[in-house]
């Protein structure tokens, strides 16, 4: 079919501007939010220095993390069982003497890798970074 | 065949239109294609971790997925470690990053575990990492949560800190 020769000419916006609606409107329902995400960076020891402890100064703080009852895993540090509020609060004491100090977490292979996580959060939380990643 | 003297001055806009949807399409096509990843797994909250913005994880980056239940929710015997949705061995993890270190370096090796995953798992794909040549490991988190509703029953809550 020829094209009829056109007396107006103006461009005829209006389908464009249907059409370009239709793809915002398309865009805008189909593209679903998505999570913000965050990352953890830990350090992992030389296999060769994880059996001798002689790297360890005094001032490293050590985190075990065991299996525990529930799906939360068991976290010991001191010695002593903590609650993440607990190590929370340990830990900001730690970070007023020296954000550079080391931190250890030793996990278990059996442990949720949900405490690991748990742990090194509440390390960046307080700012110190140098994290290490054993496993027992 | 020689051009037709046009009486009409006004752009023909149809062949430009035609062009600017085929690249529409085009990228949306690939941006779904380079985002496989496993779908299943679920993460555990990290607030305060670095927030990950495409922008500062550079592209020679090497995502590993570590799922621990099945595409319909059941428990896995063994956890499923994959890239890109596709099932990958320790051993072949290792080839990857001997072969990436030795053309480019260090490089991020960024960790995406279920938060119920046994450490056993994590350990075996950090072990392939480390005897490459990559020390630094970095696991990925939640840093705010737009997607799960209220009352989830995937991702127990319990041991949710409260957000400054």
């Amino acid at each position: 079919m020829a094209r009829k020769p056109q007396e107006n000419p103006a461009l005829d916006m209006t389908p464009m501007i249907d059409v370009v609606f239709e793809l915002i409107i398309f865009f805008v329902v189909t593209i679903k939010q998505e999570d913000l995400f965050s990352q953890l960076n830990a350090n992992r020891p030389a296999p060769a220095s994880s059996s001798s402890s002689s790297s360890e100064s005094d001032t490293t703080v050590t985190i075990e993390i065991g299996r525990g009852r529930d799906a939360n895993g068991i976290i010991v540090y001191n010695k002593r069982v903590k609650r993440l509020q607990e190590l929370d609060n340990d830990l900001r004491e730690v970070a007023r003497t020296s954000k550079k100090t080391p931190i250890i977490v030793k996990c278990a292979t059996d442990s949720p890798h949900k405490a690991l996580v748990d742990v090194l959060d509440i390390c960046y939380r307080h700012e110190l970074f140098s994290v290490s990643v054993f496993t027992l | 065949m020689a051009r037709k003297t046009q009486e009409n001055p006004a752009l023909d806009m149809t062949p430009m239109i035609d062009v600017v949807f085929e690249l529409i399409i085009f990228f949306v096509v690939t941006l779904t294609e380079a985002q496989k990843k496993d779908e299943t797994i679920e993460l555990e909250d990290g607030q305060h971790g670095i927030v990950l913005v495409p922008e500062n994880l550079p592209p020679t980056h090497m995502q590993i997925d570590i799922a621990s239940r099945d595409k319909d929710g059941k428990p896995l015997p063994r956890a499923r470690i994959s890239m890109g949705d596709r099932d990958i061995t320790p051993d072949e993890i290792g080839r990857r990053v001997k072969e990436k270190y030795r053309k480019i370096g260090e490089f991020p090796v960024l960790i995406r575990a279920d938060y119920d995953v046994r450490h056993e798992a994590v350990a075996r794909v950090m072990n392939a990492c480390t005897a490459n040549g990559i020390w630094k490991i970095s696991f990925m988190a939640i840093a705010e949560d737009k997607t799960s509703k209220p009352g989830n029953p995937g991702r127990p809550n319990l041991s949710r800190l409260k957000r400054r």
